[in-house]
This record gives C-alpha cells, sequence and structure tokens, in this order.
C-alpha cells in the first residue's frame, strides 16, 4: 500500500466514523467514495513483478576516463505489468550517462533495452542489481523489491609508456632478454677478450690486439637475459598526500603501473607487492597475461593503516628472489633509509621511484613566505634522505609528478650509465 | 490528456465549492475556492509543494464537504464535490509519477479511475436516495441502477481476467 492510500483510506474511515457517531446519513452516504477508493487494493492485488534481467558491460576492463558501454536487457516472464520502474543501481565511484532508468509498462513476454555509458576512476566495481516499483495505475498499491543483475567491471589505472630505463641486477634469468648478464656469451656488447680457442667465429677474432701480442685473441660479449623484477607499490597511509580531490597515491600507482609494462614489455619477469594494509603479492610471471593480473591489483589497490605495516621494516623480502632488482614506488619517508640499505646489503639492487610530495603539495597551499620556508625545510630534509640513499648506493629517481615519469627518468638515466658500468 | 482532467475537476471543485454560498457557507466557500485555485495552477510549483498542496486540498476539501453535509448543505452537491475532489487528487498523483506517460495509458489510467469513481458517486447517491435525501424518480432511478448494475458487472469480469491470466 501506498502513502496516498493512507491518505484516502484515514479520510474514509473518518467520515464513516463521524457519520455513526454523529448519526449522520449524509456523512455517511459520503464516506462511500472515498470507502470505495480505499479498497481498491483488495479487490484487484498487484502481481509480484518476475523480471529477467541480463547485464552486459563492453569492455569489462577499461582505463580510467574511457567509457564503457552497458546494456541492461529486462524481460518480464511474469504477468503484464501495468506501471514499472527500474533503476539501476551504479556501484559508488561510477558515473552513468544515458539510460539508467526505466517507466511504463512491461507486458508478458515483452522485453526492453537500456543503453547506458558509466566511466569511473581506478578500481573495480560490483554492479548488484536493479530496484524494481510496481504500482496500479491510480497509485493505490506498490510493490518494491529489487532484482540482482551481476556484473563487474574494473577500472584500470592510467599508464605512460616509458622507454630506456636501464637496470642491471647482479643475477639474471636463463632467457635471452634485454638485461646486461655479466656474463660472456651471444651478445652485441663489447665483455673482454681472451685466447682463440678452435671453434670460435672468425668474425669475432680481435686482429689488433692479436698483432700486438703475437697470438689469436677472441672478442667476447655480454649476454643480456631477462631479470626478475621486484615492484613494491608503498600504500601506507602515512606517505599519502591528499589535496583538493588529488592524490598522491594516484600518481603512485600510475607509476607503478608503467613501470610493470615497461619491464613486462621487455622480457623481464616481474612481481608486485603492494605494502601498506596489509600484503598484497602478485606472484611474479612474464607476459600480457601477468600485465593484466599486476594491473588489476595496482585497479584495487588501496591505502592502508595497519600498526604492522607502518614502517617498511616488515617489508617480506624472502618474496624476492637473491641479487634480483628491486624497484620501490614511494614518496618515502626518513626513517626508510635503514631498510632500504639493508636490501643493499642483501645483494638487491633498488630503485627508487619517489613522487616528490613536497612538489605535489604546494600546488594547493598558498603562495607566500610561510609556504617557501616551510618548503625549504622539508626540502631539506628529504634532500638528506636521498643522499643518504645515493650513498647506499640505491638509485633514486626523483619525480615532481606535474612531469611524465619518463622525462625525470631519462634524466636519471645519465647517471646511472655511469654508476653501472662501474 | 490526464493533465486537463485534472485542470478540469479542480475548477470543477471550485464551482461546487462556490454553490455553497446559497447555503450561506460563505467562508468555506472562499477558503476552498482559492485553495482549489492555486491547486489548479500548481504546475509551475516545485515539486515538494505540489504534493503538500495536492494532499491539504483533498482534505480541506473533505472537511468542508462534511461539514456542509453536516450542517445542511445537500448531500448530492457534497457527493459531486467528493468525486470531483477524488479525481483532482488522483489525476494529481499519476501526473506526479508519470507526467509523459503515452496517450494509450492514460486513456487505460482514466478508465480505470472514472469506473472506480463513478461507482463511489453512485453508491453515495444510493445511500441518499435511501435516506430520503433525494426525492425518487422513475427514469433518473432506471438510468443510475442500470449504470451501476454495468459498472459493477464491468470491475467484476476485471478482476476475474486480472486472477487468471491467459
Amino acid at each position: 500500500m501506498t502513502r496516498a492510500w493512507s491518505v484516502i483510506t484515514s479520510l474514509s474511515l473518518i467520515l464513516l466514523l463521524g457519520g455513526l457517531v454523529l448519526k449522520n446519513g449524509a456523512l455517511l452516504a459520503v464516506a462511500l467514495p472515498y470507502l470505495l477508493f480505499s479498497l481498491i487494493p483488495f479487490w484487484r492485488s498487484l502481481e509480484e513483478p518476475r523480471l529477467a534481467i541480463e547485464r552486459r558491460l563492453e569492455p569489462h576492463h577499461l582505463w580510467g576516463g574511457q567509457p564503457c558501454h552497458m546494456t541492461l536487457s529486462i524481460q518480464n516472464v511474469g504477468n503484464n505489468l501495468e506501471e514499472v520502474s527500474l533503476a539501476d543501481v551504479l556501484p559508488a565511484g561510477l558515473r552513468g550517462e544515458g539510460d539508467l532508468k526505466y517507466h511504463g509498462r512491461l507486458w508478458a513476454g515483452q522485453t526492453e533495452t537500456l543503453f547506458s555509458i558509466v566511466r569511473g576512476v581506478r578500481g573495480k566495481y560490483e554492479f548488484s542489481g536493479v530496484k524494481v516499483v510496481t504500482s496500479d495505475l491510480l497509485g493505490m498499491s506498490r510493490h518494491e523489491e529489487f532484482v540482482p543483475s551481476a556484473g563487474t567491471l574494473a577500472v584500470l589505472p592510467a599508464m605512460e609508456r616509458l622507454e630506456g630505463l636501464k637496470i642491471s641486477p647482479r643475477r639474471t634469468r636463463v632467457y635471452t632478454g634485454a638485461i646486461r648478464s655479466r656474463e660472456s656469451g651471444a651478445g652485441v656488447e663489447f665483455f673482454g677478450t681472451r685466447g682463440y680457442v678452435p671453434g670460435d667465429p672468425l668474425r669475432h677474432l680481435n686482429w689488433k690486439a692479436g698483432a700486438r701480442w703475437d697470438i689469436l685473441i677472441t672478442n667476447l660479449f655480454e649476454q643480456e637475459r631477462v631479470a626478475d623484477v621486484g615492484i613494491i607499490l608503498d600504500a601506507r597511509s602515512i606517505v599519502e598526500v591528499r589535496a583538493d580531490g588529488e592524490s598522491l597515491f594516484e600518481h603512485s600507482i600510475q607509476a607503478a603501473a608503467s613501470l610493470a609494462e615497461y619491464f613486462l614489455r621487455e622480457g623481464n619477469r616481474v612481481g608486485l607487492l603492494i605494502y601498506g594494509r596489509m600484503i598484497e603479492w602478485t606472484f611474479p610471471g612474464y607476459g600480457r597475461q601477468q600485465r593484466s593480473r599486476i594491473l588489476a591489483a595496482l585497479a584495487q589497490a588501496e591505502l592502508g593503516e595497519h600498526a604492522v605495516f607502518k614502517e617498511l621494516e616488515r617489508l617480506p623480502t624472502r618474496l624476492f628472489p637473491s641479487e634480483s632488482q628491486i624497484v620501490l614506488v614511494s614518496p618515502l619517508l626518513p626513517r626508510d633509509v635503514h631498510m632500504l640499505r639493508y636490501l643493499r646489503a642483501l645483494g638487491y639492487r633498488v630503485l627508487v621511484i619517489s613522487p616528490d610530495a613536497i612538489a605535489f603539495e604546494k600546488l594547493f597551499l598558498p603562495q607566500d613566505e610561510y609556504t617557501a620556508l616551510a618548503e625549504r625545510i622539508a626540502r631539506m630534509e628529504r634532500n638528506a634522505t636521498l643522499s643518504k640513499l645515493r650513498r647506499a648506493q640505491v638509485n633514486v629517481v626523483e619525480w615532481d609528478v606535474t612531469l611524465p615519469l619518463r622525462i625525470p627518468i631519462k634524466q636519471a638515466m645519465v647517471g646511472l650509465k655511469r654508476w653501472y658500468a662501474g | 490528456m490526464v493533465r486537463w482532467v485534472k485542470r478540469l475537476t479542480t475548477t470543477v471543485n471550485i464551482v461546487f465549492l462556490f454553490a455553497f454560498f446559497l447555503y450561506g457557507r460563505t467562508g468555506i466557500a472562499t477558503v476552498g475556492g482559492v485553495v482549489n485555485l492555486v491547486w489548479a495552477f500548481d504546475e509551475r510549483l516545485p515539486s515538494s509543494i505540489r504534493r503538500f498542496l495536492r494532499v491539504w486540498a483533498l482534505m480541506i476539501n473533505t472537511a468542508f464537504l462534511a461539514y456542509g453535509a453536516f450542517s445542511g448543505v445537500p448531500s448530492t452537491l457534497a457527493l459531486f464535490l467528493a468525486g470531483s475532489s477524488l479525481l483532482s487528487w488522483n489525476a494529481g498523483l499519476f501526473l506526479e509519477r508519470w507526467g509523459d506517460a503515452p496517450l494509450t495509458i492514460q486513456y487505460q489510467y482514466l478508465r480505470q479511475l472514472g469506473t472506480r469513481v463513478a461507482l463511489g458517486l453512485l453508491a453515495g447517491l444510493s445511500a441518499a436516495t435511501l435516506q430520503g435525501h433525494v426525492t425518487l424518480f422513475f427514469l433518473p432511478v432506471f438510468l443510475l441502477m442500470s449504470a451501476a448494475g454495468f459498472l459493477w458487472l464491468r470491475i467484476i469480469s476485471e478482476a476475474l481476467k486480472n486472477r487468471n491470466p491467459g
């Protein structure tokens, strides 16, 4: 029953009781039209709707800002419905345009198709269903129910195509790749020389050295192989900077996605660890499937505040193969230096991509002398942290998030090449 | 079409309320007339005010017609005011839910509404006649009884049809 029914029933009862109490026939006669109106739901009960709802999402996975075409097919598999209202319940965070509601009649067997476009920010969204309200045309009775209609939409983080990021872990894997392995074999980079051994290809003979030493000398080349790369995304709430609806964490995610895509494109075995709320580990793997796994994990990444994972000390180093490459994406805290030094001591090569929290926060602060002073103090602390890391042979790429990531990487590679050579 | 039915029945309410002047109920006639006049042209008002006005206009009309019936205004006048108030109230309710309904739906709705209100009016008139408030002449009684019988048959057959679909 509806509120309108309550109003009309109350009026009819008041008139009826008034007529009976006052023994007034005219009042009783006047009560009859109201009474009849209030009896409508009793002589014509509302049918429960039986609807089959199918949801189609095209595509299931999309990048942030990209539209997803959603089709909702609603078929009435029950009896005629005089008036029906359908409202698709979108998960929080998704924006929809187009036919998200329907109001009309649905005859038995009739199918209505609603087309809409949904967009959302990074995340995984589970559609629950459709709210269905049926009522009679006079608005006296109403039936409301929720018809489930599942669907999952993953909005992947935005990515940037990176180029020319060189890493040099101590240990590589057996497959041919793009990372110098510190072992001689088939390759293009000069590695060294040795005495000729029968079977060596003649085109590798180093004639100048042979003339000097009067023996046959062969050039050696450095093998290029694939490596294990572990990407660690710092998802501790303590390192987050949020202002004006913008989040530094989103930039970190974007960097982690870009790095994963780059290392996988280069043929490496890549794993992802999201460190913050808990330890979310994507087991290392190769290729496109692994890229999808990592992006799906990043799509769901959330900041977390956990007493255990407040410090980087709890980083589970055993997850990463020994002497492999670790890439940490973190705005960094001064006290994180200790753990990164420890990783270096264990033999890992460590590269830190550090979104510049100070430059990011400054964008949202008033440009006055106090901000300038605060920036100077914070910058001094950050520079001290970064120089401590550099002294510990941790490579640091400092990233002003207003610039594309490839620019600071390109600048940093000049120094890194020199460092790897050493 | 429902929109025009609502406008028309609200205007009819005003006419019926003004008839109260003839019986010396000038206060009721004036207040009721003003309320119904606002109600008749409420389409440009915000929906929350419209909703409020619809319910209160119905309640005011009901209170006035009940008072009128109690204090000697003819029952037929009170009954017709009740019928037209119900029509305009329910038409307003329909317009709020489904303002752009197709014409076929509007026809179907008006048929259902007209049947119910007519039946209620006939029942009320029958009661008034039994109490001697209405002078009995053969022709109007015959017409009323035939119409009531026809409507009852329509409603019963409709109810049966809906209970056994297919």
